[in-house]
């Protein structure tokens, strides 16, 4: 099968058959529905972020699509660290594709313990999500903002998933993604996840003119961010040696390629599913695969960081 | 989002109720929509019907939702967007069976057999004689038969009680049904023995309605019921392992 050899990733020594990751919180509560995500052609899958207790989130409306992408403020809903060591676990039986878990915290300290927690579970890779815009009523600022909070965030759990390597997942926003990269990168992180949701947005109702989230305001996703994504990627790359895993707005294969071009190792895919189906995994695989060929390339490495000079 | 007034409410009996408005896409029956009460909450509620430039959503009262819905009155805006999922198919010598409110999503698919010219019966339970909406128009369409809980209309037990005796009696060849989960297990367990072909249209916490939260697929087929749901097949579920056990709340947890 050349097909699927053509666009094996080099990442972290993991095994996989697509450089695309289902991206967290898109189709990630349970086994069953990850599992379901490889078969559609994903090369890996992130769980939706969870912490130690499990958290019902803000209400609905919670996730409204508009023109050129979503607007969501799930607020973290996540059914708590020991349900989902449980899916992670039956992920593993049911598939061979790398899963990765994405952790939060309420505060510093309980991101080192979830990941403690999470990594009994022996996923693939553990993703730090300092970069939530959508619980600041909650929590405050995004750590993700602070590049003393996400050095330290960093070490800890670096420090608590022993030989389970870690990717930060950073926000376009904030101090500068380049500069926030870097600190995770000299704190010990295996890989760089960029970008979170950008906003946050707000859309309001002109009939009953209010916001229509509930939580008022949401992280913006999909073709709308796209532009925000490849630069974020591409000033990551200009600052970092480890791996990033790119997510944004990618849809199309073109996007991939772009982001490909920027510096990513893999892609992230997350909002993509709601405009095109599952099918997106495929039809991107076969785009990347397509253009390969096409302009003589052999390997994905190949293309990584070409726009760059 | 888009938002409109509503047009007209029907009150079939206490925290039970019917409301219009105006219908600016095409819908199939099986089709939800996802409600937006500003202020409270957005909920998926089925298609019970389409009537010219109207369509009705009939809506029982459990919680603070639909508590909140019927305090609602002519000329209120909602939060309205769909339609979301996949409807019924259409089939031949169908029975209908629902229970509850399950009966809202039977009632568009009667209308839709009915124009098609396919022969149904319908088989209606409910806790009450006012909860079985609509009776009049089943009747009118179909052979029905009726149960409630407390006897005030048709025989009084439960639905799936004379279910194996209609079907000989009324050579059904195809099964829908609407209702509680537990309404659809003890009808897999009737049916399955006679190797009948069924849809069930079946309910689970949801969030986004369109695909991509993950809140409301089904284990163990990942299936996602806001999309390939909430009319599943025989097919379906096979691979589902979850009906009438536990299923997930708001955080995802199994409740
Ligand atoms: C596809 C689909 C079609 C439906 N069609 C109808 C209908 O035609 N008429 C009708 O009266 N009801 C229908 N429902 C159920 C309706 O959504 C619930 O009654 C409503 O959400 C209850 O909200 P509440 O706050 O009043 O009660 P709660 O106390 O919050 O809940 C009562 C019940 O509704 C369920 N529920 C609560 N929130 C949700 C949610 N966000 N998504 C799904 N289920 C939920 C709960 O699990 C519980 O069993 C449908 C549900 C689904 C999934
Ligand atoms: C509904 C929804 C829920 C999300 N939940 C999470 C989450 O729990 N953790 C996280 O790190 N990112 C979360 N994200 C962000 C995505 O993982 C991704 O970074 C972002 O949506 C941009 O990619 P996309 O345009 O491909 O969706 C969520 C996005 C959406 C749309
Ligand atoms: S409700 Fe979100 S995937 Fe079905």
């Amino acid at each position: 099968m050349k097909t699927i050899h053509l666009i094996k990733p080099d990442f972290l020594n993991l095994k996989m058959d697509s450089p695309l990751v289902l991206a967290s919180g898109i189709l990630g509560l349970t086994a069953s529905s990850m599992a379901r995500v490889i078969r559609f052609g994903a090369g890996a899958v992130t769980s939706k972020s969870f912490n130690l207790e499990w958290r019902k989130g803000h209400r609905n409306p919670s996730i409204i699509p508009f023109e050129h992408g979503l607007l969501n403020a799930v607020g973290l809903s996540n059914p708590g660290v020991d349900e989902m060591v449980k899916e992670i676990r039956l992920f593993r039986q049911k598939s061979e594709a790398p899963i990765f878990a994405s952790i939060f915290g309420r505060t510093i300290e309980e991101f080192a313990e979830v990941a403690k927690r999470a990594a009994e579970a022996r996923p693939h890779l553990i993703e730090v999500n300092v970069s939530c815009p959508n619980v600041r009523s909650e929590f405050g600022t995004p750590f993700g903002d602070s590049p003393q909070d996400t050095a330290q965030i960093t070490r800890l759990v670096k420090k608590a998933a022993g030989d389970i390597p870690v990717s930060v997942k950073l926000g376009p926003h904030g101090p500068g993604i380049g500069l926030m990269a870097r600190v995770c990168e000299e704190n010990g992180a295996d890989a760089i996840t960029a970008i979170n949701t950008a906003g946050p947005g707000m859309l309001i109702d002109i009939r009953v003119r209010k916001p229509v989230l509930s939580n008022k305001t949401g992280g913006i996703s999909g073709p709308a961010i796209l532009p925000i994504a490849v630069k974020s990627v591409y000033e990551v790359y200009e600052n970092v040696r480890i791996p990033i895993i790119a997510t944004g707005g990618v849809t199309h294969w073109q996007d991939a390629v772009q982001m490909l071009l920027a510096g990513a190792t893999l892609i992230g895919v997350g909002t993509a599913v709601y405009y095109e189906g599952m099918e997106v995994f495929g039809k991107i695989n076969k785009g990347i695969e397509g253009y390969m060929r096409e302009n003589g390339f052999s390997a994905l490495k190949e293309l990584r960081g070409l726009a760059h000079e | 989002m888009q938002t409109f007034p509503i047009q007209k409410i029907i009150e079939h009996g206490p925290g039970v109720k019917s409301f219009y408005f105006p219908k600016t896409f095409d819908v199939r029956a099986g089709q939800f929509v996802n409600l937006w009460l500003p202020g409270v909450d957005e909920k998926p509620f089925s298609v019970s019907a389409v009537m010219g430039d109207w369509i009705e959503i009939s809506v029982k009262r459990y919680g603070p939702f639909t508590t909140a819905l019927m305090e609602c009155r002519e000329g209120d805006y909602l939060g309205l967007r769909g339609p979301f999922g996949r409807g019924f198919t259409l089939q031949n010598n169908a029975l209908l069976i629902g229970g509850g409110i399950g009966i809202a999503p039977l009632r568009l698919l009667a209308q839709e057999l009915n124009v098609r010219g396919l022969r149904f019966v319908s088989l209606l339970g409910a806790a009450t004689a006012y909860e079985i909406i609509f009776a009049r128009d089943f009747q009118k369409q179909s052979v029905c038969y009726f149960t409630t809980d407390d006897g005030s209309m048709g025989k009084k037990g439960l639905v799936t009680d004379d279910l194996v005796d209609i079907i000989a009696k009324e050579k059904i060849e195809y099964i829908y049904a609407a209702g509680p989960e537990i309404m659809f297990v003890k009808t897999k367990e009737l049916i399955d023995p006679l190797g009948l072909p069924y849809e069930f249209c079946m309910e689970r916490y949801m969030k986004c309605g369109i695909g991509i939260c993950g809140q409301c697929v089904l284990d163990d087929s990942g299936l996602r019921l806001c999309v390939e749901g909430p009319v599943l097949n025989r097919d379906d579920l096979k691979e589902v392992t979850e009906l009438g056990l536990l299923h997930r709340d708001a955080s995802g947890r199994r409740v």
